[in-house]
């Protein structure tokens, strides 16, 4: 399964990716697709989100069970612990 | 937490974090650390081992919710090669101490279970009439085989076990990654061990320390996991050696499930059966007096009523 959630997108973008994925909050995408369609929908995002930002998460083999991809700037940014992914809240300024 | 069924079975959890230069914190329920970059809350229930490295501090209120998700707590040296101190397991029931000490103190019971850890170690059938002294030196063979096969098949020299205590860099880089991925195998196990119950002091083969039964179980693994990673990572020279050796456990710590084996394989070797959950007669509540001991046979049952 993959989730895809896409912050300050273009409809456009967003109606794109509805054809592929079903879209139960605004701006969150799920589905089951592929590997490579999934390869494809995470390159035209990063490609359209302009200065936007993107997070996908997808089943993997890795010991949380999923992989993480991020695109843009966020408050919160996803940290590599040595293989273990975890969320860090970035302090302003 | 007040039931420990609710929780998270150690074979389902991620096997370590490792932190150093932070303070950790209980932040909204959560426990988190911090650090100059900002703010990581942990998912403390599904960490089986939290290391704390040089430069942590962290406060009573992340140790109690820790102790309350059952991660077990260490504290160790710069890059997880020496170890202090620890915290404790979650489990209640004091059943598995019991039969571990009663194997651990009679000399017949003990040695089969010796016969068995061996046993444990080969694919190969032994002969059932091998005394100690022929499985132990065919464990050492296979041991330095294991050496050699993962230095011919990584172009590593080997020259033998040793590193120098008192100057820890001097060592070379593979008898380094070697003894950093030796301490996080003893982490996994020593929290396998608190977990299910068991004294990580009661060794059946090593004997006289703290850790004894932690050294029983970790060299279960060591041929198959820790010799192999340690080679390949000084393959790719000295540099942060002792992070990518733990990188490279954590993913062959997942690709041989040793999560998933470690506390079966405890069972095993001392010849036990697991306890399903609903056995723990001591799971539902902390604060429940256990039962009176009566040598008569009884079970003491009613009576730890009367000291509430």
């Amino acid at each position: 399964m993959v989730v895809l959630i896409v912050e300050r997108a273009k409809p456009g973008l967003r109606g794109e990716l509805s054809r592929w994925m079903i879209e139960p909050r605004a701006g969150v995408f799920v589905g089951r697709i592929s590997a490579l369609v999934r390869d494809c929908l995470w390159e035209k995002v990063c490609r359209e989100v302009g200065d936007g930002g993107a997070i996908m998460i997808y089943g993997a083999q890795t010991e949380q069970g999923f992989a993480i991809q991020t695109f843009g700037e966020t408050r919160r940014e996803i940290v590599d612990y040595e293989g273990l992914f975890l969320v860090r809240r970035r302090l302003d300024g | 937490m007040d039931n420990l069924r609710s929780l998270p079975k150690f074979r389902d959890g991620l096997s370590y974090l490792y932190l150093e230069h932070c303070r950790i914190d209980q932040c909204d329920k959560s426990v988190s650390f911090h650090d100059k970059d900002g703010e990581t809350p942990v998912p403390a229930a599904s960490v089986a081992v939290l290391m704390l490295g040089p430069g942590t501090s962290i406060t009573q209120a992340a140790i109690r919710a820790l102790a309350d998700n059952n991660t077990l707590v260490i504290w160790c040296g710069e890059e997880n090669v020496r170890f202090y101190a620890w915290g404790t397991g979650g489990t209640r029931s004091a059943r598995a101490i019991l039969e571990q000490a009663r194997l651990a103190s009679d000399d017949q019971l003990r040695l089969q279970v010796v016969h068995r850890m061996y046993r444990m170690r080969f694919d190969e059938r032994l002969d059932a009439d091998m005394d100690i002294q022929q499985l132990r030196g065919k464990e050492g063979m296979r041991v330095r085989a294991a050496y050699r096969r993962a230095s011919a098949e990584s172009g590593v020299p080997w020259s033998g076990r040793n590193y120098d205590r008192g100057s820890w860099s001097a060592a070379d880089p593979v008898n380094r990654a070697l003894s950093a991925a030796n301490s996080c195998l003893y982490g996994l196990c020593h929290a396998a061990i608190l977990s299910s119950g068991f004294s990580p002091a009661l060794g059946f083969i090593h004997t006289g320390k703290q850790l004894s039964f932690v050294y029983d179980i970790a060299d279960l693994y060591k041929a198959e996991i820790t010799i192999p990673v340690a080679f390949q990572a000084a393959k790719d020279g000295p540099a942060d050696i002792e992070r990518r050796v733990r990188l490279a456990c954590r993913d062959l710590f997942r690709e041989t499930q040793l999560l998933k084996r470690i506390i079966p394989d405890i069972f095993a070797a001392l010849g036990l059966r697991e306890l399903a959950d609903e056995e723990d007669p001591y799971a539902e509540d902390a604060a429940k007096p256990a039962d009176l001991w009566d040598p008569t046979g009884g079970d003491g049952e009613g009576l730890s009523d009367r000291l509430i």
